[in-house]
């Protein structure tokens, strides 16, 4: 018997978490006397800020590690897991991690009495608004708490990696035991913390899984994409065609790579208040994915499928409040911001205030740490020394 | 090729004159924030359709045209790592001998191609002088993300003094593992190739149009130019990417990176620091991840370093002689 | 001799006139005929003077080719890749351990399906330094996707300037040419050459065109952008039909050259001499066939039973070809100008091709392997002879204990 664990992260923001993971996943497994091993999804890397990426586990109580090796070795991906851990919420709206397979649904691999396991704040039900359908019954489970990113380097050390291994355990037992997760965090650490934090996520990740039906969930039309034929491609050098060439003012005006459109990496949406925009440009001349209309008006429109959530504009824009960034998980489809304000701009507003809310966030510049620092202030330029000698000798010489 | 049309690119006075139209489009694996390819999306606006990109193995290869599918609208092929001015060379070339032998129709076709730090300011340093002794069109982009960002940030010949890198980690008994000073890129190149008519440091968003009227200005003064460019990176640098305008803005203002341009050997400072001063090093430092690491002292030494560049350079900020005369003081 | 246009009816001059040409100065005026309009150039001897004569023949205006001087070969075999990607016919070429330098960009050169020419004068790799030659070299790209044919002569050194064009440029092909010859023996020895008319090249040389591939602003295309292993087999197997491909590609060429040029090539692969009865023949690449060939005919005096295969295409290898024309005799002794240290029984890279050539047949001649002339040692008759005794003996399965022996070292 084999149990599969894919944990999905958000690229490089949890790099360290995910791998952690799945380290930890396999040295409990070992201390639990399984044969156990654990990988990155090699196609990942190189990886980029934000791209939907993946870490697998495997465990097996029987297998031995050479069987266990060729069942679930280097693949382009897992066929089935027994538990999908998400380690951030907005990829229930689905992942597309590179070009050609098109967005798949986050729960694409999970199988009759697997688990889809989610760091969250939402519920169930919110969650299943994003969902795709699965023919059979499957258990949806939330771990409570917010999406931890960090940054290469410095890492955020928030418990969720203890939280995350308490929760698999409840949801499957078969995989580690709670047990077993308490022992190994405090042998290795020697601070309690770490192993309480892993149990209370465990007490609280049982009263947090439900069973979905088939009822449950979203129409979601992926297929696994069929890739061509060796004789029915261009040969020679891959060569492909060039985006076509077209630009015109509005939504969708300019011509994109359609084969990877990767809106799926953003956390975060900016929402625009249109009416407060003074057209300065800078949000469409600062943005490094090209997801911006230029419209007849002077406005920019945001084209959402392609917008990766990466804050440059919402840091840029010199009107406060007119450009936020919004949780992902707020928006239910992708359509033009632009011509919602247009046909109802009293209405905008309001849809606009009403997604923003009164909260503000505050982002640190290093991602792992609260460290933040103010501004210094400018150096007044320093007299040219040559010149200082000059009249030092000039004196010298009275 | 003076007997060739010339595309006259008009300067771009005003944010509302930038062009609209996109020639690196949405659709590539980059980094949220990535400003390498804000690099890539400039040098084709400013350029325009007719134009022709190589470029060498990194990020720009990798991420952009990732499985099979590509942003690129205007025509690119990908070239080896060290291999930069040896692509832009054998296109221009290729172009030239075509037109004059009239296989093809003269017209004036840009031939630009890009290279990482570790590609063109390590790899291919040689490749790039030889490709400005040319008498050829072509203008060479170096992005410098100060590392190897493709295969995860590895410190190259660029790579800022202190800086944690997968190969300069800070560890128990050496708390700084990158020792070695920034190279000097563009002054080499321009000191080093006395025909070469334009030489420029940039940074794609700061100061506003900048790095596209200097592309512009690259084309139109023509033969082999060279443009190296400042591009933070969230995930090396490691810093939340809503913050890349204004690590690429303190980069130029703390001094570590001079901006200025080489043309016909006059050079002038597109931001000049004896003018508008500096703000602290620190400033800059502090709000990446990669320095998590450095003491006091290491910053000090870091700001004494650029105090150096700005105050007792011959040629502040871009050529490392002190003068006779201070020597002579000695 | 003059030959009819179908076309238009009236005559025109195949030969312009004859030279007196070494091996790189043919292969010069095959590019100048050829009207190459990319030359990178690097200097290595021996292959440097090919260079040395086009940058003359340029700056004499018989050839308007921009000529660039680059900084490596690195940069020099790059530079003709992305020429030809724009639709410039391009030359460059090198020697040793220059090509080895060079060798990252001959690998993409390939996997980019581009055609240009190189030559590679056959020399001795570094350390120590030697300029004598050994084919080890151009057989370093011979698993990548390359064409690579070994000339004997000046003259068919300048005429496979032609053919490896015509070859390579086809659209069922595209793939970069090797055209190699012996260092020193073929590109510093002095022969008299015939030139063609610039006309009769014309009409067996068709226009360099890309077509849907070439990179230009009115075919907008992104040239080999990343993939992954969802990708790879098959445009390796892409590769692989093309290379299948190429063996059609120049049968028809030998033909078209043959048609216009009189018959100057028995077959396209390789010529066989005095092999009507042999019972033991040798088969080799490049130069050697001259001493060999001598052999071969003092030893058909005393009524030795003996013949010489001149291998020419070493990729696309002539399996079939190959497989027909050896299977009839009795001994192969197979000369190796290369080594292939720790192969199987330390062979030469010739004896493993050849020999896995020849496993498939019922009835197999005994083979065995000489390693000889390496770093340019002479390879004398009085050699060639000794080989040919040590094959007859191989007829007869004596020689089993001695299957590869070195001929020419001082033991």
């Amino acid at each position: 018997m084999i149990k599969r664990v894919e944990v999905n992260y958000r690229g490089i923001f949890q790099k360290s978490l995910g791998k952690y993971i799945g380290s930890d996943i396999v040295m409990i497994a070992s201390r639990m006397g399984k044969v156990a091993f654990s990988n990155g999804r090699y196609s990942d890397s190189p990886e980029r800020n934000g791209i939907p990426c993946k870490y697998f586990a495997f465990v097996s109580p029987d297998l031995s590690e050479e069987e266990l090796e060729a069942e679930c070795g280097a693949k382009m991906d897992i066929d089935e897991a027994d538990v999908s851990l998400v380690m951030d919420d907005t990829m229930v709206k689905g992942v597309e991690p590179w070009g050609w397979h098109g967005v798949r649904p986050i729960n694409e691999k999970v199988h009759q009495k697997g688990c889809l396991l989610v760091v969250t704040r939402k519920s169930h039900d919110h969650l299943l608004k994003f969902i795709a359908r699965k023919p059979f019954n499957y258990r949806l489970a939330t771990l409570e708490g917010d999406a931890s990113l960090a940054g290469l380097w410095v890492f955020k050390d928030d418990l969720t990696r203890e939280r995350s291994l308490g929760a698999i355990a409840a949801v499957d037992p078969g995989i580690i035991s709670i047990e077993a997760v308490e022992e190994y965090l405090f042998a290795k650490t020697k601070e309690k913390h770490r192993a309480q934090a892993a149990r209370e996520a465990y007490d609280a990740t049982l009263r947090r899984i439900k069973l979905v039906t088939p009822e449950q969930g979203i129409d979601w039309p992926y297929e696994i994409p069929v890739l061509p034929k060796w004789h029915e491609f261009e040969e020679g050098g891959v060569v492909v065609p060039a985006v076509p060439r077209g630009f015109k003012m509005g939504p969708k005006g300019q011509t994109r790579n359609d084969m990877f459109k990767r809106g799926t990496t953003k956390t975060e949406r900016p929402v625009v208040r249109f009416d407060l925009c003074i057209k300065c440009t800078l949000c469409w001349l600062e943005c490094p994915d090209e997801c911006f209309d230029p419209t007849e008006d002077g406005l920019y429109d945001i084209n959402y499928e392609v917008c990766v959530g990466c804050h440059k504009c919402a840091a840029v824009c010199p009107i406060p409040e007119c450009i936020v960034m919004v949780d992902e998980l707020k928006f239910e489809d992708n359509s033009s911001p632009w011509k919602h304000h247009i046909r109802d701009p009293q209405g905008y507003i309001q849809w606009a205030e009403e997604k923003k809310g009164k909260k503000r966030i505050h982002y640190p510049y290093v991602t792992g740490t609260g460290m933040e620092y103010r501004d210094g202030e400018v150096v007044p330029p320093k007299e040219k020394k040559r010149r200082r000698r000059a009249t030092r000798e000039a004196d010298g010489a009275h | 090729m003076a007997e060739l049309p010339v595309i006259d690119y008009e300067r771009i006075t005003t944010v509302h004159k930038t062009p609209l139209e996109e020639f690196y489009t949405s659709g590539h694996r980059t980094c949220q924030g990535c400003e390498s390819a804000m690099v890539m999306r400039d040098f084709s606006k400013a350029a325009g359709p007719r134009t022709i990109a190589t470029g060498s193995t990194g990020c720009m290869y990798v991420a952009n045209t990732s499985y099979q599918t590509t942003p690129w609208i205007i025509p690119w092929m990908h070239t080896q790592l060290g291999a930069a001015g040896a692509s832009a060379v054998g296109t221009s070339a290729g172009l030239r001998a075509l037109m004059r032998k009239g296989k093809i129709p003269k017209e004036k076709i840009n031939v630009i191609t890009f290279c990482g730090d570790l590609g063109g300011g390590d790899m291919g340093l040689s490749g790039i002088s030889g490709a400005l002794q040319t008498d050829l069109d072509l203008l060479i982009i170096l992005y410098d993300n100060e590392s190897a960002a493709n295969t995860d940030i590895q410190a190259t010949g660029l790579t800022t003094y202190g800086a944690q890198t997968t190969f300069t980690p800070p560890g128990k008994k050496h708390r700084i593992m990158q020792r070695r000073w920034k190279k000097n890129v563009a002054p080499m190149l321009a000191v080093g190739h006395p025909t070469c008519r334009y030489v420029a440091t940039a940074c794609a968003t700061y100061p506003q149009l900048d790095f596209l009227n200097k592309v512009r200005k690259a084309l139109n003064v023509g033969g082999p130019t060279f443009i190296h460019t400042f591009d933070p990176c969230p995930k090396g640098w490691d810093y939340h990417p809503r913050y890349s305008h204004e690590l690429g803005e303190l980069g130029i203002r703390s001094g570590i990176f001079p901006l200025y341009e080489i043309i016909d050997g006059k050079i002038s400072y597109t931001y000049d620091p004896h003018k508008k001063g500096r703000v602290p090093v620190r400033d800059y430092l502090m709000k990446q991840g990669r320095f998590a690491h450095l003491i006091d002292e290491d910053i000090d030494y870091i700001q004494g370093m650029v105090d150096t560049m700005w105050d007792e350079w011959e040629i502040p900020g871009v050529a490392p002689f002190k003068s006779e005369l201070q020597l002579a003081s000695n | 001799m003059a030959r009819i246009k179908e076309d238009i009816k009236e005559e025109f001059e195949v030969w312009e006139k004859e030279d007196l040409l070494n091996g790189c100065q043919a292969v010069s005026h095959g590019v100048r005929l050829a009207d190459v309009d990319v030359i990178a150039a690097y200097p290595i001897r021996p292959y440097t003077e090919v260079m040395d004569v086009l940058s003359k023949i340029i700056a004499d205006g018989e050839l308007d080719a921009e000529y660039i001087i680059a900084d490596s070969e690195h940069s020099q075999f790059e530079i003709v890749k992305h020429a030809s990607s724009v639709g410039a016919r391009a030359f460059a070429g090198s020697s040793g351990t220059g090509w080895m330098y060079g060798f990252e960009a001959l690998v993409v050169t390939a996997t980019d399906r581009l055609p240009p020419l190189f030559l590679v004068g056959n020399r001795a790799l570094d350390d120590p330094g030697a300029f004598g030659v050994e084919h080890n070299d151009a057989m370093a790209v011979r698993d990548m996707g390359w064409l690579l044919c070994w000339v004997t002569t000046a003259q068919e050194a300048l005429e496979h300037v032609l053919i490896g064009y015509r070859v390579a440029e086809d659209k069922r092909v595209r793939m970069p040419m090797g055209l190699a010859m012996d260092g020193a023996f073929l590109t510093h020895s002095q022969h008299m050459v015939q030139m063609p008319t610039k006309e009769a090249v014309e009409r067996f040389l068709p226009v360099y065109d890309l077509g849907k591939r070439r990179l230009h602003p009115d075919n907008p295309i992104s040239i080999a952008p990343q993939v992954n292993e969802d990708w790879v087999m098959e445009l390796r197997r892409q590769n692989w039909e093309a290379a299948r491909r190429a063996k059609k590609v120049i049968v028809e060429a030998y033909q078209e050259f043959n048609g216009i040029f009189g018959p100057r090539y028995s077959s396209p692969f390789f010529t066989e001499f005095m092999t009507g009865d042999a019972e033991a023949v040798m088969i080799g690449l490049g130069a050697l066939a001259m001493p060999a060939r001598t052999a071969v005919r003092r030893l058909r005096e005393q009524g030795q039973k003996v013949g010489y295969v001149n291998l020419r295409w070493f990729r696309p290898f002539p399996t079939q070809e190959l497989r027909e024309c050896l299977g009839r005799f009795k001994a192969v002794g197979v000369i190796d100008r290369d080594f292939a240290h720790g192969s199987p029984d330390s062979g030469g890279i010739l004896l493993h091709e050849i020999r896995s050539c020849l496993y498939p047949l019922e009835d197999r001649p005994n083979i065995i392997n000489f390693i000889t002339g390496l770093g340019g040692r002479d390879v004398s008759i009085d050699d060639c002879i000794r080989m040919y005794d040590l094959t007859l003996q191989a007829k007869d399965g004596e020689v089993e204990d001695e299957f590869v022996t070195w001929i020419g070292v001082r033991e």
